[in-house]
């Protein structure tokens, strides 16, 4: 049933309940069988309706209400007044309902708080106590005789009162013993439903079970005095029988309301969350737990350390008195923590929902940091990049400027001074030299740009070459293999920026390359035994080499322990 | 003339050394960078230092610094600065305090000796003196073709000689024209210009250079 209709028909319902309700008591004083009780009947059915009708308005409790005022108007159908002028449809009508009160009972007791009952045990029972309501007052409806009945009307032995002679004993002590058996295993499924119930949910559960505990009892006191012939039911127990007809709404009501109550700063909280910028949450959480000293803790799996928001290392060895440690997450892999008012632990459930509630926010902040920092490293490594670049033009632009473009100008000169005859052999010398000079710097820069060899005969002849011109020993080991040009090119010089740097840092006397193909990457390794101690510091030569690697989705590591010379290890990816 | 050479290459201080003194210069005296050249300036008091733009320590524009320098403090000596690039900026904040005894030459032309020897003494004589290939990049830049587009072609070269420093009568002997000709074309041009019918010949020289450089 949609929430809609469900609401429409608990109104319905509780307009009809009402109007039977209003006609019983007009018809009670009618009789003149009014007594003080019956004001606080009316008072007491009317308050029940407006509670019902309460409760199916609420947002996603329409179910809850329509459950309500069923069980209400089932009630008030059975409390009518027998006094009523009997009519073969009251009479039914009146037996049907006091059959089914108990099961509307236990429908509505059994189906709160969602107003569905959903467990399959709670299921069974209540269609077994609709069967039984339906057999228990059924039976007598169809074998009834007018005759035992002293206060009917004639015209109601007709048609459906067809038995000539009906024993009632026996069914009747059947009907008990089934009444007091699905009691106790109503009885049973509430003291399990409250046992299994968390903690905190146990507050909403209570109001209803005080009201069936108060029902319960009333019902045992009434069988007792029944039982013991004690003449006309007491009138304390007339005053508590109606008493439940508000009772056990308005515990229904308490109950959503304690649901309610619990449910509003944890979906405030989930409201805040999802608009709460990274930074923030702790604010939120603080805000929602009414503890504004609280602090958030996120855990980083890969320090294995808490830090706050800001990435601040926070320490949660050492509490101070009056603060207490909550972690949130699984114990070994935590999510993080919260340091709060030790007051907050007496709200454990409030606690452990936050954090919940919390998670994916939590989750959010920390991917967010981490990506940050990711992204932080990226542009600094993109801007390293440009500015290596930018330094490698502008030490390209000082190397012709200083070297080749002098040395020809030098040249154009002495040619200018020998074409006027005003040079002399020793000038033509020194012009050839200057050439000769220009053109090996020219090559030397061409190499330094692109060296030819690393296209035309691959990777290994060209790192063998860049050997043979390093000041220092250099063995290179690997197989004579081609990879694609731009992976080529970044090793090249990789390669080309570690052997420089062993010239002019290590103090090695030898050093060894090797490169190797292993599961589609590339590894190299540069090793000299050299001095070591060398380090990737921001800004110094090994930062270019890391960001080289970067570029081709490689990866980088040194070591480099003082004395003991220095390894880099350098594994690019390679499709083969 | 003698001259003091600034530049930080050996090779080119020895080759101009040895190319000026071929043609009845004297070298004075040579300095590396611009600390060394104005000690030289003060020291030896030449008629012309010439100035390689590019130096110790940054390699930039120390050159242009230095020529400042000595503008101020030895007003008599002739400057001719040698520019790796051309470059109407580098022209003109030379040009910009005195346009006489200034010269803004392109380096590659110490290739060409008699132009550079030419330079070297109208600087000398106290004249003003551009390279015509930054003549050249000014005057053909597109967005300056709308202004100079009254001028007729006779006027243009006239403009383009009188933009590198040449005088009147230098220009009428390049363009076997009588001196009394090139003066009329030039009072023209100034007129089509909108430029200020300076008697200074240097001034001119600079007002036609902004123009050109404003026409940017």
């Amino acid at each position: 049933m949609t929430a809609h209709r469900a609401r429409s028909a608990s109104v319905g319902l509780g307009v009809v309940t009402l109007a039977l309700w209003v006609m019983d008591v007009v018809r009670q004083l009618q009789l003149g069988i009014a007594d003080s009780g019956l004001a606080f009947y009316a008072v007491a059915g009317v308050a029940g309706v407006a509670v019902a009708v309460a409760v199916a308005r609420q947002p996603g409790r329409e179910q809850m209400g329509l459950v309500l005022a069923g069980w209400l108007f089932v009630s008030v159908l059975d409390d009518l007044s027998v006094d009523w002028p009997v009519s073969r449809t009251a009479t039914t009508g009146w037996m049907l309902a006091h059959g089914l009160a108990p099961a509307a009972y236990g429908l509505m007791v059994l189906a709160y708080p969602s107003g569905r009952v959903r467990a399959r045990s709670e299921r069974a029972l209540v269609g077994l106590a609709v069967a039984f309501g339906l057999v228990w007052m059924g039976a007598p409806l169809l074998f009834f005789h007018p005759g035992d009945c002293t206060t009917c009307a004639p015209r109601v032995s007709s048609l459906l009162y067809t038995a000539t002679t009906f024993d009632y004993l026996p069914v009747g002590q059947a009907s008990w013993a089934a009444f007091i058996a699905l009691g106790v295993w109503f009885v049973a499924l509430l003291v399990r439903r409250l046992r299994a119930a968390p903690p905190g949910a146990r507050a909403t559960l209570l109001p209803l079970g005080l009201a069936v505990f108060f029902a319960a009892a009333e019902f045992v006191a009434q069988r007792i005095v029944w039982l013991g012939g004690w003449a006309g039911p007491l009138p304390a127990l007339d005053w508590v029988d109606r008493a439940n007809a508000l009772v056990l709404p308005l515990a229904i009501f308490a109950g959503l309301a304690a649901i309610r109550s619990r449910r509003g700063p944890l979906g405030d909280l989930v409201v805040e969350l999802g608009r709460a910028r990274p930074g923030e949450v702790g604010r939120a959480l603080s805000g929602t737990l009414g503890d504004p000293t609280l602090e958030l803790a996120l855990w980083l799996p890969d320090r294995r350390a808490f830090v706050d928001e800001a990435g601040e290392p926070v320490d949660t060895t050492s509490i101070p008195d009056g603060r207490a440690l909550t972690v949130i997450g699984p114990p070994g892999e935590p999510l993080a923590a919260l340091i709060h008012d030790d007051r907050l632990l007496g709200q454990r459930s409030l606690l452990e929902a936050a954090g919940s509630a919390g998670r994916l926010a939590l989750e959010n902040t920390r991917l967010q940091a981490e990506l940050r920092a990711q992204l932080a490293e990226l542009r600094a490594s993109r801007a390293r990049i440009v500015e290596t670049a930018d330094a490698e033009r502008r030490r390209l632009e000082r190397d012709l400027h200083d070297g080749a473009q002098q040395r020809l100008l030098a040249l154009g000169l002495a040619l200018q001074l020998l074409r006027d005859g005003s040079g002399d052999h020793e000038l033509l010398v020194q012009a050839e030299a200057e050439l000769q000079t220009a053109l090996r710097e020219l090559r030397d820069l061409a190499r330094g740009i692109h060296p030819t060899i690393l296209t035309e005969q691959g990777l290994l002849a060209a790192v063998r070459s860049l050997g043979d011109r390093a000041p220092v020993p250099v063995r290179v080991e690997g197989p004579d293999e081609r990879y694609p040009l731009a992976l080529e090119t970044a090793v090249y010089f990789v390669i080309a920026e570690a052997l420089a740097n062993v010239a002019k840092h290590a103090g090695a006397s030898t050093t060894v390359v090797s490169l190797a193909r292993e599961n589609g990457r590339l590894r190299v390794e540069i090793a000299d035994d050299g001095c070591g101690g060398a380090l990737a510091r921001p800004g110094g030569g090994l930062q270019g080499l890391v960001d080289r690697v970067a570029t081709v989705g490689g990866t980088f590591a040194i070591a480099s322990e003082r004395g003991a010379g220095t390894t880099l290890q350098v594994e690019v990816p390679c499709e083969s | 003339m003698r001259v003091v050479i600034a530049d930080d290459s050996a090779v080119v201080r020895e080759g101009l050394r040895h190319a000026l003194e071929a043609h009845g210069h004297e070298v004075v005296g040579t300095a590396t960078d611009g600390d060394e050249l104005l000690d030289c300036v003060r020291r030896e008091q030449p008629h012309v230092a010439l100035v390689d733009i590019r130096m110790p320590p940054t390699h930039t524009s120390e050159g242009l610094d230095a020529a400042s320098a000595i503008r101020e403090r030895s007003p008599d000596v002739a400057l001719l600065v040698l520019s790796q690039y051309v470059d109407a900026d580098y022209a003109l904040t030379l040009l910009r305090e005195n346009p006489a005894r200034s010269g803004y030459l392109l380096k590659d032309r110490i290739t060409d000796l008699t132009a550079l020897l030419e330079a070297i003494e109208r600087v000398g004589r106290g004249e003003t003196v551009v390279d015509t290939e930054l003549v050249e990049l000014l005057l053909h830049r597109p967005a300056s073709e709308s202004r100079l587009a009254q001028l007729s072609d006779r006027e243009r070269t006239v403009l383009a000689l009188l933009a590198e420093g040449l005088s009147d009568r230098a220009i009428a002997g390049r363009l076997w024209l009588t001196q009394k000709t090139v003066e009329t074309h030039v009072r023209h041009i100034l007129a089509k210009l909108s430029l200020p019918p300076d008697a200074d010949h240097n001034r001119r020289v600079l007002a036609v250079l902004t123009f050109l450089r404003s026409q940017g």
